[in-house]
């Protein structure tokens, strides 16, 4: 992951369609046409996993059944604790035969469709419920040395309790971390790139200019009025964090996709 | 072993919006889906297809748009589907709807073992199921909660009860209905969905089924809705409490004596 | 049975209800349902019998008249000790083509509803689901049927003109149980299973009586219900502690019973129960439809959160914004002990 920081490889989010689309085809052709740019542009193509607790086909088996290529540095895998067994090990066995290498896991959104793994499913016994940090352990057991895992971290949960759950996170076997979107310089992040200087760290930068969708998503309030241009804090975060990543929520592939080749400049 | 799974399609809640007057739920332009309940129904044919051999095929009845929920079910795993649509069969109620499905069923013929969700959350009668069974005089289990067993000619499962449950050997053919508890449906798979959408869906009239006219539709049901009416409206006015902990406690408490509930 | 006029309709007399027995013990639903079948057998001057059927359950058929049964028409036979819906049917199909009852009323729990249906396609007769009021025309026995459709947003009125039997199952705790007469006596009549009830059925192999099972929403007045904001399985214990002081139940939305903290039994919304209690109170539950349509028709309800603007918190009639970790203990407190 260090790679993509040294090659201002950015991560580029993409949506696979939903398990609900009246249009399957076209939201297809669609993903495939994301997919390509991004891979032509050199950037890394980030698929989310029932994003938002919204029922979609897994990036692995789209980029399977449509015959996507892959390059291992330009591909990650959401994946969260929202699956049954049997359906993980569907994932992770085509992400095994795709190449697919860097796994993003994240406790997830879950819905009324969506099973839960249990801590049985896992092999935990010391907990209630199933978070990143045992489905992180689990895949480092079963599939050692397969997979470059990174996780989430949350700069507007209560602090204390995030650098906690940090721990837990880097003790099960995390490589590296994505934040957050944050839309300014962020305190608990400079926080945790204090903590774990080795650990490399992506700024994940809100490229919507509905801010009201980010206050949903992160459940913190953003003033309505706020002035808000999301290629200009682009630059401003990589002024600001030259020694990160960018991962890119929301990109508009029509509006903003090429602004964005000079925008991560090194003086 | 030969499965038959009995879905309908039922218009979605999930994206329904709350009337603001009458603080109810608005159910026009609801997209239609696969019953929840009826989830369980496939999923659960599926698995002892997969454990014991056979096929399983979907049945439905409704309008043609209902072929969407039939591959659905076709794309988490059921091998086929028939749907009956016919304007006669329209106005059916549950005696004759389960008339109608009953006569389908026998003419795929060598059925070992006809699987429905609980209830349809629409109607929420629970009535089909058991209708069907009396229809073809087959054996049934309702709300069953497992299938702990089953071979060629039984099954053995879990029913629930209100005081318990009890554990009962069918020998086949036989009807169950099954609840939520039974297992967890899969989602679709990509392959799953493309491969449904290839199918052939056959639709058959009340002729195919050698139906009675006069057994199916609005003229084969003896139940008739005579009057419609909004149910008492919601108070439209929310009473709104707040305060410490303890002061909202009292009001809360004011609020039940005064409505005599305590 | 079909009827083509009023002559033949008449054939059809007298309102019977199937009694609920559960573990050998007659349920109260049988007497609501009794208060019921009175009322409209008063209206239509005929009687009211109650159907009794299991095993050792002859010696209850005397406390039927207290609460206004005219006759009780009991089977009693081993067969019957277990619930084996096909030996049920086979015994309450003769019954009716024997003594052609104008309307057969039975409660819509587990039982009754794997029941009736098939007894209803046998004889030929309308069967209307959860009823939540049930009237008669005097004129020609008609029974009005109401019961809410499509999750309670529409009230349907059902008439079944041409067809006798009328059948309907009604929810425990809808109706209303009569204070009893013990004055009132009436006829006990008993009817045989034969060997033939007895051949083609399922085996019933265990019995399992639990507790933890009964959780029948339906039949509390109080339903106090947690969501995700309850945190854990030890979240519930609070709101378990103000139902067993008020005598209610415990509820869950589906988020709660999916992280595994409370069972399904307890799940209310659109793939648990619908409940349409006195008292609703949602604690902590934002208030997905799924869950809304379970619970929007209930008499009053609650709703306690510390987000003033979800859904629930807007349908409630009374929103209550605070800490439900200390608002719910101190409800139970204020509340003295049964």
């Amino acid at each position: 992951m260090r790679h993509h920081i040294e090659n201002r490889i950015y991560h580029v989010e993409i949506l696979p369609p939903k398990q609900d689309t009246e249009k399957l085809h076209e939201d297809l052709e669609l993903f495939t046409t994301k997919y390509n740019r991004v891979k032509e542009s050199g950037y890394c193509a980030c698929i989310t996993d029932n994003a938002m607790g919204l029922l979609a086909f897994q990036g692995p088996e789209v980029i399977e059944e449509l015959c996507l290529k892959v390059e291992p540095s330009q591909v990650m895998i959401h994946l969260n604790t929202f699956h049954t067994k049997a359906n993980l090990h569907e994932i992770l066995d085509t992400c095994v035969a795709q190449g697919i290498k860097y796994l993003l896991i994240i406790t997830g959104d879950g819905s009324d469709r969506l099973p839960k793994l249990t801590p049985a499913d896992v092999g935990a016994t010391d907990v209630q419920s199933v978070t990143s940090v045992e489905l992180l352990r689990y895949i480092a057991k079963q599939y050692p040395g397969k997979f470059t895992m990174g996780v989430a971290f949350n700069p507007y949960e209560p602090q204390e309790h995030e650098f906690a759950k940090m721990e837990r996170k880097m003790a099960a076997g995390a490589e590296f971390v994505v934040t957050q979107p944050i839309i300014e310089k962020n305190a608990i992040v400079d926080e945790l790139l204090r903590k774990y200087p080795d650990v490399p760290v992506i700024i994940e930068a809100w490229m919507s200019k509905k801010l009201y969708l980010l206050s949903d998503a992160v459940g913190y309030e953003i003033p309505e009025d706020t002035e808000f241009d999301p290629i200009e804090t682009l630059k401003q975060i990589h002024r600001d964090y030259p020694d990160c990543g960018v991962y890119l929520s929301l990109l508009g592939f029509k509006t903003q996709y090429h602004l964005i080749s000079d925008t991560w400049v090194r003086e | 072993m030969k499965i038959v799974v009995c879905i309908k399609q039922v218009p979605a809640t999930n994206d329904a919006k709350i009337d603001p007057e009458t603080k109810r739920i608005i159910r026009e332009g609801l997209k239609a889906i696969l019953n929840p309940f009826d989830t369980y129904a496939v999923e659960e044919a599926v698995q002892l297809r997969e454990r014991f051999g056979g096929e399983v095929i979907v049945l439905s009845m409704g309008p043609e748009k209902a072929a969407l929920s039939i591959r659905e079910a076709v794309s988490v795993g059921a091998d086929r589907g028939v749907l009956l649509s016919d304007r006669a069969f329209g106005g059916s109620d549950t005696w004759a709807t389960s008339y109608a499905l009953a006569n389908a069923i026998r003419k795929i013929g060598d059925v070992d073992l006809v699987i429905c969700g609980k209830q349809a959350v629409d109607g929420d009668t629970a009535q089909v199921g058991p209708g069907i069974a009396a229809h073809l005089d087959w054996k049934q289990a309702t709300y069953v909660m497992a299938v702990e067993d089953a071979s060629d000619d039984s099954i053995v499962v879990k029913r629930m009860h209100e005081d318990g449950y009890d554990i009962c050997e069918l020998k086949l053919p036989a009807v169950v209905t099954v609840v939520k508890d039974i297992n967890t449906p899969r989602i679709p798979t990509l392959r799953g969905r493309l491969a449904s959408e290839k199918i052939e869906v056959p639709v058959w009239k009340p002729a195919d089924i050698g139906a009675d006219l006069s057994k199916i539709g609005l003229d084969g049901s003896p139940t008739r809705v005579v009057r419609t009416a909004p149910p008492p409206p919601r108070n439209t006015v929310t009473k709104k409490i707040s305060g410490t902990s303890a002061e909202c406690a009292d009001a809360l408490i004011k609020e039940l004596r005064l409505r005599s509930i305590l | 049975m079909r009827v083509n006029d009023d002559k033949q309709k008449n054939d059809y007399s007298n309102v019977w209800v199937i009694a609920e027995v559960l573990s050998g013990k007659i349920q109260p639903v049988t007497h609501e349902l009794a208060g019921t079948a009175r009322m409209l057998a008063d209206k239509r001057g005929s009687e009211v019998w109650i159907v009794l059927l299991g095993n050792n359950v002859s010696e209850q058929a005397g406390t039927l008249f207290a609460y206004g049964a005219d006759k009780v028409l009991v089977a009693d036979d081993g067969s019957m000790a277990n619930f084996n819906d096909e030996i049920e049917t086979r015994v309450l199909v003769r019954m009716i083509d024997k003594y052609k009852p104008e309307i057969v009323i039975c409660g819509a729990t587990t039982r009754g509803r794997a029941l009736i249906p098939r007894v209803a396609v046998v004889t030929d007769s309308g069967l209307t689901a959860d009823c939540t009021e049930l009237d008669i025309d005097p004129e020609n026995g008609d029974l009005l049927q109401t019961r809410p459709a499509f999750g309670g947003n529409i009230m349907a009125t059902i008439r079944c003109s041409d067809h006798r039997p009328q059948m309907s199952t009604v929810r425990p705790r809808v109706m209303k149980a009569p204070d009893p007469d013990p004055g009132r006596t009436g006829e006990i009549i008993t009817e045989n299973v034969t060997v033939s009830d007895k051949i083609d059925i399922k085996r019933i192999l265990e019995v399992f009586h639990s507790s933890e099972a009964a959780v029948n929403l339906a039949d509390a007045q109080i339903i106090i219900a947690g969501g995700r904001a309850m945190k854990g399985p030890e979240g519930f214990d609070i709101l378990r502690a103000f139902a067993a002081r008020v005598g209610g139940a415990v509820g869950a939305s589906r988020a709660a019973v999916d992280a595994g903290w409370i069972p399904y039994a307890h799940q209310v919304g659109q793939t648990g129960q619908t409940v349409q209690t006195k008292v609703y109170i949602a604690c902590g539950i934002s208030g997905q439809i799924q869950h809304l349509v379970g619970m929007q028709s209930c008499d009053l309800i609650i709703a306690i959160d510390k987000n003033p603007d979800t859904p629930m918190m807007q349908m409630a009639d009374i929103a209550v914004t605070g800490d439900l970790f200390e608002i719910v203990p101190a409800l139970t407190a204020a509340i003295p002990k049964l």
